[in-house]
């Protein structure tokens, strides 16, 4: 605003201006903004094709991955405990409503003090649509069949697993080949059902299509019960042969009881002259049985019920022995088999969170002049959290809300929890222990700066243990303490102390003038500090407080280590409590990334938004 | 112009007023007396302490000995008595110090509302009032920042104004300005003036010195070095300091 006195020189201005020409075409465009952003020099250019390339590189193998051999099964089969750990089954109504009033606020919100653009509504609708499309495609996936490989020159393997009376088992055998010469590539599928997700070169191996000379592998599979005595069918015993012959063999029989059985895998070395050297590999798979829902039960417990699993030589537990098959598929059966289980799981909440969402937005945005309105959404937020967690853990005894002690919430629900905890309760803290650290009085003074430098000084994970195993000791009131709210206080006191440092900063950047001017005007130290210093204060240092909260969002992971299980915690226990879905480690971690990542962009997005917003972008120091 | 009411009991009394900054002796034995509605221009070289001074009326520096006595209260210690002078004298500075964050009417309202505890409606009616009283009624609903220097000043003006003070300082009002936005500034405070108001202004703007004040007081090395009506000081200073000021700036 300051105008710039240019000295006076003789020039005389012709009659008319020129009239206004087209900047070059090199200037403006996308072709200039290439040009000035990415080949603006030799180097620059060098740069960018090498950068493009890693990056399509990257992004080439990963959407190839991901589409070809994925399995993201180990991610849909266990959403229930990602989104909310062992939270109550018959309570699961309770987060279904938390998340309903947590969505419709949103919307209100939105609607009244966000201008969201058409074309953000038109997004959100064109989304719907894709999810609401492509399940019509779909098929649900089964879950994953328990396989084993019979391999020459190794003693059989015997499987072990639980089995319920009339449950219908499908035992089935494939017959592998080796398609390299030199012996270690397995081929073949598991059983029909998945017979899609298998490669086309292990459709050559069952189709014939491949010289099978050097197969010759041949045996028995019988399945006995738990006292070694054949399960007998109408048929006769449940036994079948495998031989070269590359048919794939099954077997479907009902069980008689519950109990434990053993699939027995006899291979015949004497009827290939008593050589154990046979070329060729035999997948065994068992398909049909209950046992791998095992997130429904623990092992414990059906361990309890049938008693312990028969000792037999060369056991497997069935679920223990899980290979990982990285085929290709097409993406077609990408489409069918792992995108739409996934939104058929996911669609009838989407749909009823997105009609909840669009309501709260018209109510907001209909309702944005309305002062009523406008101050009940507000009420509304700030009585959301109290409410959120009155109803999640319920009460002692209660009928309609009995309690679900905070020890059982879990996955995603623990995650958020942690983090709004940690954000509410760390953001007046951390505040006051700013303002305390610049406070006169030396006896406050040193206190804040003792409390922010000693959590500054001692990693997160070393707050969390101490929350965890040392406060207890030292004052007993607290072991009764449930072990996810001393977390909390452990997260929140660790992000208040780096809190108050990135406050501080801004409190030191508000000119004295302006204190000295809410002074003269006669407000007193407490409302200078409310409406002249701290809105000032705060504004300057949004994106390094948004960057904390971030940080602290994903630092909450650490509390997986002291035995909760929080997003990444009950990824873990997944992958490692359910034998089947270990080879999927991959797909579950990738997952939670991408939920992490979702949530720290949105939490970014928000804070470019709140930086540039109102009074923010007409900030001006004088 | 104000009237000189030299019946009423001087407004602003100094007496002996000393002050240091460390070992910095920077106000030495000041006695000033303002009566109400007086305007007192107080001039001198940078560093001479004025700025100092008029600091010292509402007590944004603390003076160290002597007595300052503002509407009978005397500045002491004690913070109510502190709080009681503040809301009764408005003060403008020479970088404006408006509130970034907040609308100019906003800026203005903050005080009565939350100190005067005055209802919304009340205090947002004084402030258009006085927006329109200083030349920018339409500015209420933009940001200091959309706002040029002189209408800057021009609401800090007016924000001072709406606390209804009895006594305005001005700590160099016009220095920050550039020189096309001086006038628009001194044209309020003329008005101001003509208006009754008690006014203590540090300024380097001899015309409106000579113009408007009632008294002209020069500082120098933290003293009173002459005081006059603006027609003695400028046509017959007494003092060898004074005439050599005016030289140096006339």
């Amino acid at each position: 605003m300051r105008r710039e006195h240019s000295d006076t020189h003789f020039y005389v201005a012709p009659l008319e201006a020129p009239p206004s020409r087209r900047p070059p075409i090199t200037t403006v465009g996308p072709l200039g903004w290439m040009r000035t952003n990415l080949f603006s020099n030799r180097m620059n250019s060098v740069t960018t094709v090498v950068m493009a390339g890693l990056a399509v590189w990257f992004l080439w193998s990963f959407i190839t991955w991901s589409i070809e051999s994925a399995q993201w099964a180990v991610v849909y089969n266990n959403l229930r405990l990602i989104t909310s750990g062992m939270y109550d089954r018959k309570e699961i109504w309770r987060m279904e409503l938390v998340t309903a009033i947590l969505v419709f606020l949103t919307g209100l919100g939105l609607g009244i003090w966000s201008q969201i653009a058409r074309r953000v509504f038109i997004a959100i609708l064109l989304t719907l649509i894709v999810l609401l499309v492509v399940p019509i495609f779909g098929q649900r996936i089964p879950e994953p069949t328990i396989y084993s490989l019979v391999e020459p020159q190794k003693a059989p393997s015997n499987f072990v697993f639980i089995g319920l009376e009339d449950d219908e088992v499908t035992v089935t055998l494939d017959p592998l080949t080796d398609l390299d010469d030199t012996g270690l590539h397995y081929v073949g599928y598991i059983e029909s059902r998945s017979r899609a997700e298998w490669s086309t070169q292990s459709r050559a191996a069952t189709t014939g299509e491949l010289d099978l000379s050097d197969y010759n592998l041949t045996g028995v599979v019988r399945i006995v019960d738990q006292a070694g005595n054949a399960v007998i069918t109408p048929d006769g015993p449940v036994e079948m042969a495998f031989t070269s012959d590359p048919q794939t063999s099954t077997v479907t029989f009902t069980l008689p009881q519950d109990g434990w059985y053993i699939v027995e895998v006899v291979r015949d070395d004497e009827a290939n002259g008593g050589r154990d050297n046979n070329l060729g590999y035999s997948w065994l798979t068992i398909d049909g049985v209950e046992l791998f829902s095992s997130q429904e039960e623990p092992t414990q417990r059906r361990e309890e019920e049938y008693g312990s699993p028969p000792a037999i030589e060369h056991a497997l537990f069935a679920e223990e022995k899980a290979y990982r098959f990285d085929g290709t598929r097409t993406f077609g059966e990408f489409i069918s088999l792992q995108i739409s289980p996934f939104f058929n799981r996911i669609i009838l909440s989407v749909i009823v969170g997105s009609a909840i969402f669009f309501n709260g937005w018209l109510i907001g945005s209909l309702g944005k002049r309305e002062r009523t309105i406008r101050r009940s959404t507000l009420i509304g937020w700030a009585l959301a959290l109290p409410a959120v967690v009155i109803i999640l853990r319920g009460f002692d005894g209660s009928r309609l809300l009995p309690l679900v002690s905070t020890a059982q919430w879990g996955g995603l629900l623990l995650t958020m929890l942690l983090t709004v905890v940690g954000i509410t309760a760390s953001f007046p803290l951390g505040v006051a222990l700013a303002l305390g650290r610049r406070s006169k009085l030396p006896v406050i003074k040193w206190t804040c700066t003792l409390f922010i430098e000693t959590i500054r000084g001692v990693p997160l994970i070393t707050i969390l243990f101490m929350a965890k195993l040392i406060v207890p000791f030292f004052w007993s009131a607290l072991s009764d303490l449930d072990l996810t709210i001393r977390m909390m206080i452990g997260v929140t006191l660790f992000s208040a102390a780096y809190l108050a440092e990135n406050v501080r900063g801004g409190l030191q950047i508000v000119p004295h003038g302006q204190i000295e001017a809410a002074r003269a005007l006669g407000l007193n130290p407490f409302l200078t500090t409310t409406f002249i210093v701290l809105p000032q204060a705060l504004r300057a240092v949004i994106p390094a407080i948004v960057g904390q909260f971030i940080s602290l969002f994903k630092d909450t992971s650490l509390v997986a280590v002291v035995g909760l299980f929080e997003l990444v915690g009950i990824v873990d226990a997944i992958v490692s409590g359910q034998p089947i879905y270990r080879p999927y480690q991959r797909e579950a971690y990738i997952f939670i990334a991408i939920v992490y990542f979702i949530i720290s962009f949105a939490m970014s997005d928000v804070s470019r938004r709140l930086e540039t917003s109102g009074a923010g972008s007409l900030r001006k120091q004088q | 112009m104000g009237e000189n009411n030299h019946a009423d009991e001087p407004i602003i009394i100094c007496r002996d007023v000393n002050k240091w900054f460390g070992n910095f002796h920077v106000l030495k034995d000041i006695n000033l007396e303002v009566q109400p509605q007086e305007v007192v221009v107080i001039i001198g070289p940078s560093g001479s302490g004025k700025s100092t001074f008029i600091r010292c009326i509402n007590r944004l520096e603390e003076h160290q000995e002597g007595q300052i006595i503002v509407d009978d209260i005397e500045l002491s210690h004690d913070v109510r008595n502190i709080a009681a002078i503040r809301s009764e004298i408005g003060m403008v500075f020479q970088q404006f110090n408006l509130f970034p964050h907040l609308t100019v009417l906003e800026n203005i309202t903050l005080a009565p509302r939350y100190v005067r505890r005055q209802a919304r409606r009340n205090s947002d009616e004084l402030a258009l009032q006085l927006l329109d009283r200083v030349g920018i009624p339409e500015q209420a609903r933009k940001y200091p920042g959309q706002l040029s220097g002189g209408q800057q000043q021009r609401v800090a003006i007016a924000r001072a104004l709406a606390m209804q003070p009895k006594i305005m300082l001005f700590d160099e009002p016009t220095s920050a300005l550039d020189p096309e936005m001086i006038k628009e500034v001194l044209d309020v405070m003329q008005e101001l003036a003509q208006s009754g108001m008690t006014m203590l202004v540090v300024s380097h703007e001899m015309g409106f010195a000579r113009e408007v004040a009632d008294r002209v007081v020069l500082f120098d090395e933290g003293r009173i070095v002459e005081i006059g009506t603006p027609d003695h000081f400028f046509e017959n200073p007494q003092h060898e300091r004074t005439k050599l000021f005016l030289s140096q700036i006339l």
